[in-house]
């Protein structure tokens, strides 16, 4: 009996023993944890923040994007505008595939093809929608193409920063399929060893990589859901990277000796969409009064943990577009009550407000609290995200008053990114066709869009802010911080448009 | 027998009806997949998307074509991993089962001696001891004392890793929590079971007849009182499969669980109606084979 049981024991022992040892990781290693994996590591079939930041260490671009937004080249050289609808790019020469063939101008020619697919009806890439202004790719010379649009697109060279290019041979010969799992090839600074679904993405440096060796020579995307359980893992050394660290636990990880927070503003904005097609938001004194009711300040200070910034709009300092003389509505609670009374409803009025965005609950509560107390009584009704989406985007005609969420603008660094989804009202678009009614407010959004006119476009911007600040179809709020742990041994810092662009991340002995 | 084993079949195929009715119903009132798969599509994208997965013909035909597809094995392509549902589940599959067989394991090596010292010590200071780590046991929530352990033994004192599902040390945390889930229910049965037969005449004249303690416990009294035990453990087993929705998230095991739970916040169909329907065969046979259990342990029973 004692000796089984102390045979037990040695066994048990030697099991835990073994994988420990196995466990420690050298220097050489960067793991990142991720919520999930994309469904694809195929770069133009997914639409997953998640597989968007495992697909740019493995895939170029025609172009990069610095940490600072600026566009750098990546496989094209150089590109200009030959006219409104035409853009040519000189490409980079002797740039090679993880496969050791050389990436062409065919290349980069199927790599946009099997995305728009010209001539096909349906279309089975999900980001279909971010080039389909692309009429035409086409050859002029082995390292120039010229991109032709079918109306002025401003917003192409921003598509282009993530549009991965795929070696053509490489993905006729392997299928799709296998391609997005198993013989994934780019010309990115790191190549595929192995993806085991819901453990791990296993990337190891490519040495003939254009840009030079990156300072890692693996890269691991660890799947992990839970976020305590991506906190405990930063402390043990088990992952270096964690995203999305919340106020609440950022205090844990700054007192961690190995482990620090890195944090940047980035382009997503918080907005309650006020229904303006029934009461109370019919009426612009009561819209505007939302607004005044609101101390957006102390949400940020006493709630965010100061990471956070008010805004007059929706447009945010970092797109282009942004008038800074366009200023924010300051808290005013007695003006609001003026104003509700000046609506027509001096006695207050009952209204609901809805929301998916489950991680800003107490946020959420605290904004319909201040509405309540100027009169705008709020009742919160949080949802689950799905039944949430079906509920507000497609049962069009249903009066809720209002929609509390956050739009991240695709990082698409340009107002049109925010304005067309939230305040267009063309079917098909987003909130703003259920909820906005500004006069005037499609015709210039159209006339932005449909621009190359960098310096119009600028002003066309300025008047839309300024008029929907005074329209006030929205309870503008504040934009918000991503915020990464770090282990103290690597040197990485956070970036405004939530990319971890790995290249830049060095070992700190 | 065989009309026993027909009549179970049939049994089957009437659960597993239901429970694809069920399933099917709730996902399709729960909302609608293509506005979380484009969601920022216009509208002539999203009906062709929805023509070219089915979703647009009238329901009772889509939940035929379902029943009769799900006949064959097949339960359509995840709309979101665009492979067969079904393989996406298979996959997964052996790793679910091997924690919940790993934690059932444990509470039972658990459960059982101390349920039988405390039916053995009845109204003893450790019996009422063990008593109240049951209750506590029973009160705490399943990621709560994961994440407790995980704090206490992966983070404190380093001796496991976090989270993973890539050796044996990994699968230890993820264990004793499913496990600490179910051990308290097994021991208050195993507990009770025992107390039962304890004092029957049987177990008097073992001990009269001068057989050891030891013994008459383990042969005579335990095995009369499997019955209850194994019942509950077959309940429970499904009950598990649950649990170990929970324990998967928190300590990133890749099973079944977890690809349920991110498929139903992106009501990928197919996949949530291949797991349900996984995990309904499972729990049917787990309890068909506790019936052909209760056979061999009392051969009073007879399967009709």
């Amino acid at each position: 009996m004692k000796r089984w049981l102390l045979g037990l024991v040695a066994l048990t022992l030697a099991a835990l023993a073994v994988p420990l040892g196995a466990a420690a990781q050298g220097k050489d290693t960067l793991t990142i944890a991720l919520p999930s994996h994309a469904p694809t590591l195929d770069p133009h079939m997914h639409f997953e923040r998640v597989g968007v930041l495992v697909n740019i260490n493995m895939f170029d671009s025609l172009l990069h994007r610095s940490a600072k937004l600026e566009f750098e080249p990546s496989l094209a050289l150089s590109w200009k505008a030959l006219n409104d609808t035409t853009w040519e790019f000189k490409l980079r020469r002797g740039v090679k595939f993880h496969d050791g063939s050389i990436m062409t101008a065919e290349d980069v020619r199927f790599s946009f093809d099997r995305v728009l697919e010209p001539g096909k009806e349906k279309k089975k890439s999900p980001q279909y929608g971010n080039v389909r202004a692309i009429k035409e790719v086409k050859i002029v010379d082995a390292d120039t193409i010229q991109l032709i649009t079918d109306k002025p697109f401003p917003l192409l060279l921003e598509r282009l920063v993530y549009f991965g290019i795929v070696p053509k041979k490489h993905v006729e010969k392997v299928g799709e399929e296998a391609f997005g799992s198993t013989a994934t090839v780019g010309t990115g600074p790191w190549k595929l060893v192995e993806w085991k679904r819901d453990q791990h993405i296993r990337l190891e440096a490519f040495d003939q990589h254009w840009r030079g060796k990156p300072a890692f020579k693996y890269v691991v995307f660890r799947a992990i859901p839970e976020v305590a359980t991506a906190v405990a893992e930063l402390k043990t050394g088990g992952v270096d990277i964690i995203r999305n660290v919340n106020a609440d636990l950022m205090p844990d990880i700054k007192a961690h000796l190995q482990t620090r927070i890195s944090t940047t503003p980035i382009l997503r904005v918080h907005y309650i969409s006020l229904d303006m097609r029934s009461a109370p938001f019919e009426k612009k004194a009561a819209r505007q009064a939302a607004n005044y009711a609101i101390d957006k300040q102390a949400v940020v200070e006493k709630m965010m943990a100061g990471l956070g910034r008010q805004v007059a709009t929706v447009v945010q300092p970092a797109a282009f577009g942004f008038d800074p003389s366009v200023t924010p509505y300051p808290h005013d609670p007695k003006k609001a009550k003026e104003l509700l009374a000046q609506a027509g409803y001096p006695n207050g009025f009952d209204i609901t407000l809805h929301s998916s965005a489950v991680d800003w609950r107490p946020h959420f509560e605290a904004l319909g609290q201040m509405l309540t107390e100027v009169g705008l009584r709020t009742t919160v009704k949080m949802w689950d995200p799905g039944p949430a989406w079906n509920k507000f985007f497609q049962a069009e005609g249903k009066a809720t008053h209002g929609q509390y969420g956050s739009w991240g603008n695709y990082s698409v660094f340009d107002a049109d990114a925010v304005l067309h989804p939230l305040y267009h009202t063309e079917p098909g678009g987003w909130i703003g066709k259920h909820y906005a009614r500004v006069e005037g407010l499609d015709r210039l959004i159209d006339e932005a869009r449909s621009s190359v006119d960098q310096p119009k476009r600028k002003r066309i911007y300025a008047e839309i802010q300024r008029m929907i600040r005074e329209e006030a179809p929205s309870v503008f709020l504040f934009t918000q911080n991503d915020t990464l742990g770090i282990s103290k041994k690597v040197a990485y810092e956070a970036r405004p448009d939530e990319w971890l662009w790995l290249f830049a991340a060095k070992p700190v002995n | 027998m065989s009309a026993f084993l027909i009549r179970r079949l049939l049994r089957f195929v009437v659960v597993c009806f239901g429970v694809s009715l069920v399933t099917f119903s709730i996902l399709h009132a729960s909302g609608d997949p293509i506005a979380l798969i484009m969601p920022e599509a216009p509208e002539a994208d999203r009906v062709q998307l929805r023509v070219a997965l089915g979703l647009s013909d009238p329901l009772p035909t889509q939940f035929v074509r379902f029943v009769t597809n799900a006949a064959r094995g097949n339960f359509g392509n995840s709309f979101f991993h665009r492979e067969p549902a079904f393989r996406l589940v298979v996959e997964r599959m052996p790793t679910t089962l091997g924690l919940t067989c790993l934690a059932v394991a444990l509470a039972i090596a658990v459960a059982l001696p101390v349920g039988i010292y405390s039916a053995v010590r009845r109204n003893t200071v450790s019996d009422h001891a063990a008593t109240a780590v049951v209750f506590l046991g029973q009160s705490m929530p399943v990621f709560w004392i994961g994440i407790m352990l995980m704090l206490l033994f992966a983070v404190q004192w380093r001796l496991l890793p976090v989270s993973g599902w890539d050796s044996w040390a990994s699968m230890v945390l993820p264990a004793v929590t499913l496990g600490a889930f179910t051990t308290p229910l097994f021991m208050r049965i195993i507990r009770s079971s025992m107390l039962e037969v304890i004092n029957l005449d049987y177990v008097r004249t073992a001990r009269a007849k001068g057989v050891s303690e030891w013994l008459v416990i383990c042969r005579h009294a335990l095995r009369n009182a499997a019955l209850p035990i194994v019942t509950v453990i077959g309940l429970q087993f499904g009950l598990l499969l649950s649990g170990a929705v929970l324990t998967e998230t928190v300590f990133a095991v890749p099973g079944v669980g977890r690809l349920i739970v991110g498929a139903i916040r992106q009501l990928d169909f197919p996949i949530v109606q291949a797991g349900v329907f996984l995990f309904a065969i499972i729990i049917v046979s787990v309890n068909f084979l506790v019936d052909v259990l209760y056979v061999y342990l009392n051969p009073t029973i007879r399967l009709r």
